[in-house]
């Protein structure tokens, strides 16, 4: 594997046009992944420093909504002296196609990546057609 | 595509878009020169912390093992190292969607003060790394008595 340099990763934060942001602190717009295999849709979130206690994944109508929060507790009884990102609670939504089982959809988190496997409704998987000779 | 984007919905929303993502470039470029975040064009991103004890070092490092990363201190120098390594499969995968990235990193860090080398502890949870460093003894405060004479 071709091994490359870390290019440097920006938090984005939510704007107000693009959604209704409520509840205390910043919101921030996750990166995530998205990969399709013959039977599934992975979608890979970073959301560093999220518990798997303290994240929600709901599936409203046509949307899938994550949404994780933070907390900054460890910072209590220590003075900031420099920092470069930011903290916040993260949240982002996708809009859902019948191409997908809704009833098997599987959320896991694992080192602060949110990994979502979206199972492919059967019409939409792949099928050989037999030709009958007549 | 099976995932549609949300701003789809709207027909206008997409004009809108592009005039946020404009106005959000303007804002980048101008704070370019003001904010300390986008000083520094290294990964990962960190953020230093102190109290009485220790010097409190954080970095976010989503999806990195713990046995793909390396921490060092040397003298008052503190260096991460790793690599972040894409998503296997076992099958053939097709990306509809990519931001996240991978790759190998470096980056060091000169310390505010001396630290005890000896007693400097690292642990990784939820995708953050925080590496606790122990000021040494001549850094922390000393009460010095007075006498009376």
């Amino acid at each position: 594997m071709e091994k490359k340099e870390h290019p440097v990763v920006e938090k984005k934060k939510i704007s107000p046009d693009k959604c209704v942001v409520t509840g205390k602190g910043s919101w921030y717009f996750p990166l995530a992944d998205i990969y399709e295999t013959a039977d599934n849709f992975t979608v890979l979130i970073d959301m560093p420093g999220v518990d798997s206690e303290n994240i929600t994944v709901d599936m409203r109508d046509n949307e899938l909504i994550v949404n994780g929060a933070v907390s900054q507790e460890a910072y209590a009884n220590e003075k900031v002296i420099y920092s470069e990102y930011n903290i916040g609670h993260y949240h982002r939504h996708f809009v859902i196609s019948d191409a997908i089982n809704r009833d098997k959809i599987e959320a896991k988190m694992s080192d602060g990546v949110l990994s979502l496997v979206l199972p492919k409704a059967e019409h939409v998987k792949p099928r050989k057609i037999e030709v009958k000779a007549e | 595509m099976n995932l549609i984007n949300w701003d789809k919905k709207n027909p206008l929303s997409s004009l809108t878009h592009i005039q946020h993502e404009m106005s959000d470039l303007l804002d980048f470029l101008s704070s370019a020169h003001q904010t300390e975040n986008y000083i520094s064009a290294e990964f990962p991103q960190i953020i230093v912390s102190i109290n009485e004890e220790n010097i409190i070092v954080r970095a976010e490092l989503p999806g990195v093992k713990t046995a793909d990363l390396n921490i060092q201190v040397v003298d008052e120098v503190l260096t991460i190292k790793g690599e972040r390594k894409p998503a296997t499969e076992t099958q053939k995968i097709n990306y509809l969607r990519r931001e996240r990235d991978y790759g190998t990193f470096a980056r060091s860090i000169m310390l505010p003060e001396r630290v005890d080398i000896e007693k400097v502890a690292a642990s990784y949870k939820n995708g953050v790394l925080t590496v606790k460093l122990p000021k040494s003894a001549e850094a922390k405060p000393k009460q010095i008595e007075i006498k009376r004479v």
